[in-house]
């Protein structure tokens, strides 16, 4: 059965690059497939290409994203260096960052808007200047992410998916709503996919190997493959939380192994889908 | 020494199955045995500036640069290019390579026509060149900028540089190895060439196990030739060569289980075993030939004529020990101690072994039978030799004035040679002109500005403008001193600045600073140039030559200059090879002197406990005095300068010119003792020991003289200036000594009263 679908999902996915048409069938069969009932596919595993496809339904699944930031750089001596960001986002293309702390960057902005349009603000030059965005592999504020990292573009838009295998692991679930004390640790189901960049793509990694829950497909951790099939990054997210309608990490950690040197991400507040206005995104708002 | 020689034959079998024994196990570990050409290992680890050196290696990912040159007509050209893209990346991937920097990823700032600030690589990997208009746009703006002409592209756009930084405390060579197999990995057009101090590692230790392969077989040779001259017979071959062996198995297999590696010194260590080594085993089997005569008595004659022949090749080798164990306590270099101790072991292993192994064999084997047709030629040999001693001897009676006055005069010319001495610590100087290192030592020195990197270490606030002013000072500074490409945080601040619109120089503002700050926090480069801190900073450079004047005034320059303008706000620091060779270059002065004055010592002692005189141990040291001054002034007038091998010679000289006047001094005074007249005394010694000496001086240069062949120049030198040893001390030990000798009328020798001095005025007229 599965076997099936995939030839005939791939078949489609051949076809649909010629005719509109089929594109628009095969769009229609794809979101069916995303939305079958679980209890309707029990002994069904999905393929890859779903799992994917889900994951970044997961993650980008708010309209709009209001979040303060806190950042903890640890080097390789173990010494923490901390700041603060206020990250707005709409969509996935419309990005605002601005930073708080530490006193020395307060008010530096970023803004990203679609077409690899960008700009920056300086508040010791007053001035905004476009820059050129083209340099993904650049470390992002001294953090373990680059802009690659950093950039909203979906899974599966860059990559072409693998399942590897699937594996049951004992992880810590953060209580929700109703759950009681002993729920806290549960054994959870694992996809683990291998991402390989597609024909095209720009990116500095080989490829990725994603940890994906079975339960929600929130990815909980990425391996990243330097050039030299090397592991050189790893992605972990913790305290995987359901905040209203969507689910999110409120804590992640980057590691690079090459630098020894580690990220901390922790998100301290939240609003979804609060409206942003558009206003919000403009060279204007970046000095303000 | 009687009862000693009794164990010997005693347990002769028990001692060969010992010898056998520890000789395998010493040749199995021979294996795992290191080489290690690494100059800053030189100096100890403990040393203030090797520890700077090393703390700012660990710190901003690695003080050694290895570079790789690609010429070519015009290196903007589409496949250059791709091949420059494609070799950094795989550089990336080396283990031990913590930085890249090449045309491909090198960080640009700057801003295009629209405005837009660009803060990138300066070559899009994805994206590279490939039409003409775009290599020659490329070409234009990166001859125009300061920060890639001269550095990373040649001015005539002819050769372009990848820069590696290796990471501290790993092993250089192999990854320089490493980066040469991915050259030859990557089918590249251009012309390529190695540059920096991991690729001259390499190639020294090549050149060491060439040498050893080499060398080796041919001094064996060479002694091997000699001996059968010496003994016609193939005991007195074989006997030597296979106590030489072993006792060469038996040091550098203990260097390999105590983990020390061989070093461009201690590579000469076998040499020096095998030239000198053999001289031991040499004495003790003609002793063997000379009283072991009867097949009957044959056990009692061994341990007769071991007794009586171990305490000269006792004293011999503790005076040659004496010798190298004075650079163990004399030297402040790492590997010249280690030189030291070992050759000091090698030349005890050898005493334990023509003592011990060689008698045994000796004693097992059957009577050696004297072919009458032989013994002839050696009486008619010995003819003409002991003619030859005699007119010697003649030489010395009727000229003992002109001798000395001929002596003191070779030496006042070779004084005025010594204060010539040049000092020589630069790496390069190991290979020939001509040799693929040195020829890309002077493509990096004519277009790039060297290879050899300098560091200037800053403390204080380095967001603050005014170090970071001061910073660009220093640089400034620096290129007024020939130093090349200095760079640091202040370069890249002022270029964001200017990229920003904040005109040119460093901002005035430290928010400023600290916002251009935030732009630049992440990138590779950072980490070699800040602390995470932002407390230290480097300004890393590099310069072209090592030559210890030049370098010795740069070093003084920038010592002067930090001292005026360090304040309590911030300070420099300098470091990076120049400091560091002149610091060897320090040692190695210091270890010259101090290894001399203490082996004169000890020699001096040895001579006081053997002649029970003090004058007696003046004139014994004076064959050696004479040689070495002679070796001095001739290193002085001819050039060859003292560098980390040459220093080695003055030791070494004492320990083996000092045989001679021992050999000499004890002879001539048991034949004063028997003879009536001083003529006699000295041609009976001359015939015998004078002659021995004249064979060994000739034989242990043979030996010496192979190492011309050496592909490693201080090598060479020192060979030369060995060889000098050998003939200075041994015509020293038979003409200086006796004419000083009779001239004092020394008392030590015996008392001159005895003879009629008549006599000798009658001779003398004669």
């Amino acid at each position: 059965m599965r076997q099936i679908m995939q030839q005939v999902q791939n078949l489609i996915m051949k076809i649909s690059k010629e005719d509109i048409m089929i594109k628009v069938i095969s769009y229609c069969l794809l979101s069916l497939m995303v939305f079958i009932p679980q209890g309707w596919a029990e002994d069904m595993v999905p393929t890859a290409s779903k799992i994917i496809e889900e994951v970044d339904n997961v993650i980008n699944a708010p309209k709009d994203q209001d979040l303060m930031i806190k950042l903890i750089l640890i080097d390789k001596n173990g010494k923490e260096n901390v700041r603060e960001m206020n990250m707005l986002q709409k969509g996935s293309d419309k990005r605002m960052v601005k930073f708080l702390s530490p006193a020395s960057y307060k008010g530096i902005a970023f803004l990203s808007l679609p077409d690899d349009v960008s700009y920056l603000y300086l508040p010791a030059f007053k001035k905004v200047r476009r820059i050129a965005s083209h340099v993904k592999n650049t470390k992002f504020a001294g953090t373990d992410f680059t802009y690659e990292d950093m950039e909203s573009k979906r899974f599966s838009e860059k990559y072409m998916p693998e399942l590897l295998r699937m594996e049951k692991k004992e992880i810590e679930v953060e209580m929700q709503d109703g759950d009681n004390e002993s729920n806290k640790k549960r054994e959870i189901e694992f996809y683990i996919i291998k991402l390989i960049p597609q024909e095209g793509v720009r990116s500095d990694y080989s490829k990725l190997i994603m940890w994906v829950r079975a339960d929600n497909f929130y990815p909980t951790r990425i391996e990243h493959y330097d050039k030299g099939e090397k592991l050189f990054k790893i992605v972990n997210r913790d305290k995987i939380e359901k905040c209203g309608e969507y689910w999110i990490s409120r804590e992640s950690e980057m590691e690079d192994l090459k630098a020894k040197h580690k990220t901390v991400m922790i998100i301290e507040d939240m609003k979804f889908d609060s409206n942003l206005p558009d206003s919000k995104f403009t060279e204007r708002y970046l000095s303000r | 020494m009687k009862r000693f020689s009794k164990l010997v034959i005693k347990y002769r079998v028990v001692i060969i199955i010992i010898t056998t024994l520890l000789t395998l196990v010493s040749g199995y570990f021979l294996k795992d045995l290191q080489i290690n050409a690494d100059i800053t290992s030189y100096l100890p680890k403990s040393d203030p500036v090797v520890k700077l050196f090393d703390q700012i290696g660990e710190q901003y990912g690695g003080t050694l640069i290895a570079l790789i040159a690609l010429e070519t007509d015009d290196i903007f050209n589409k496949e250059t290019i791709e091949k420059i893209n494609h070799l950094t990346q795989e550089y990336k991937k080396v283990e031990d390579v913590s930085y890249v920097t090449s045309i491909t990823n090198v960080l640009d700032i700057k801003t295009d026509e629209e405005g837009t600030l660009q803060i990138s690589r300066l070559i899009d990997e994805y994206d590279l060149p490939s039409t003409h208009e775009d290599l020659q746009e490329l070409k234009d703006y990166i001859l125009s900028k300061d920060m890639y002409r001269g550095r990373l592209v040649s001015e005539d756009a002819k050769a372009t540089l990848i820069i590696c930084c290796l990471q501290e405390g790993t092993d250089k060579m192999k990854t320089a190895g490493q980066m040469k197999e991915i050259i030859r990995n990557a089918d590249v057009k251009e012309k390529v060439s190695y540059g920096g101090i991991p690729f001259q590692m390499m190639d020294i230790s090549e050149i060491i196990q060439d040498d050893l392969k080499l060398l080796l077989p041919l001094v064996l040779l060479m002694i091997f030739i000699s001996l059968l001259f010496a003994f016609r017979s193939l005991r007195g071959v074989l006997l030597p060569i296979l106590s030489v062996v072993i006792c060469t198995i038996w040091t550098l297999g203990l260097m390999s289980i105590l983990k020390i590696p061989i070093t461009a010194i201690s590579n000469i260590i076998p040499v020096i075993l095998i030239a000198i080594g053999s001289a031991y085993s040499i004495h003790v089997i003609s002793k063997f030939n000379e009283d072991v005569v009867t097949e009957e008595d044959r056990v009692k004659q061994s341990e007769k004529a071991l007794s009586e022949i171990s305490i000269p090749v006792l004293l011999a080798a503790v005076t040659t020990m004496v010798g190298f164990v004075a650079f163990a306590f004399g030297s402040y270099l790492t590997m010249i101690r280690e030189f030291g101790i070992f050759s000091g072991l090698g030349v005890f292993f050898a005493l334990v072994i023509s003592i011990t192994f060689v008698p045994s064999v000796l004693s097992l084997l059957p009577v050696k039978r004297r072919i009458s047709s032989s013994n002839e030629d050696d009486s008619k040999r010995k003819n003409g030799m002991a003619r030859f001693m005699d007119k010697i001897s003649e030489g010395v009676l009727k000229n003992e004035k002109a001798i000395i006055i001929g002596s003191a005069i070779i030496v006042l010319i070779s004084i005025f040679g010594i204060p010539k001495i040049q000092r020589k610590v630069d790496m390069l100087d190991y290979f020939e002109p001509g040799t693929s290192i040195r020829l890309a030592e002077e493509l990096l020195q004519s277009k790039f500005g060297g290879s050899i990197p300098i560091q200037i270490l800053v403390k204080g606030d380095i967001q603050d403008p005014v170090v970071l002013k001061q910073m660009k000072k220093m640089e400034e500074f620096l290129k007024s001193q020939n130093v090349h490409n200095p760079q640091s945080v202040a370069d890249l601040i002022e270029e964001m600045s200017y990229a920003m619109g904040g005109g040119k120089g460093i901002p005035d503002s430290k928010d400023k600073v600290s916002n251009l700050w935030f732009l630049l926090e992440g990138e590779d480069i950072m980490s070699q140039l800040v602390n995470p801190d932002k407390t230290e900073a480097l300004i890393q450079a590099t310069i072209t030559t090592v030559d210890t004047k030049q370098v010795r005034k740069l070093v003084g320059a920038i010592e002067d200059y930090i001292g005026k303008t360090n304040t309590s706000e911030f300070s420099f620091t300098q470091t990076g090879m120049p400091l560091i060779y002149q610091h060897l270059d320090d040692s190695i002065i210091l270890s010259q002197v101090q290894s001399l004055i203490i082996a004169l010592i000890l020699v001096f002692i040895c001579l006081l406990i053997l002649f029970r005189s003090f004058t007696g141990g003046l004139i014994g040291l004076a064959p050696i005095g004479f040689t070495l001054v002679i070796i001095f002034g001739f290193m002085g007038l001819s050039g060859i300068p003292l560098d980390i091998a040459t220093v080695l010679v003055g030791s070494i000289s004492i320990g083996i010119g000092i045989d001679y006047s021992i050999h000499f001094g004890t002879r001539f005074r048991r034949e004063f003792k028997k003879a009536k007249t001083e003529r006699e005394a000295l041609e009976k010694t001359l015939e015998t020991t004078g002659e021995a000496i004249l064979i060994n001086v000739i034989t242990v240069m043979m030996g010496f003289l192979v190492l011309i062949f050496a592909n490693l120049i201080p090598l060479r030198r020192f060979c030369i200036l060995i060889a000098i040893t050998m003939v200075g001390s041994g015509v020293g030990a038979v003409t200086l000594m006796p004419a000083i000798i009779l001239l004092t009328k020394a008392g030590f020798v015996g008392s001159f009263k005895k003879f009629i001095n008549k006599a000798k005025n009658h001779m003398k007229r004669s």
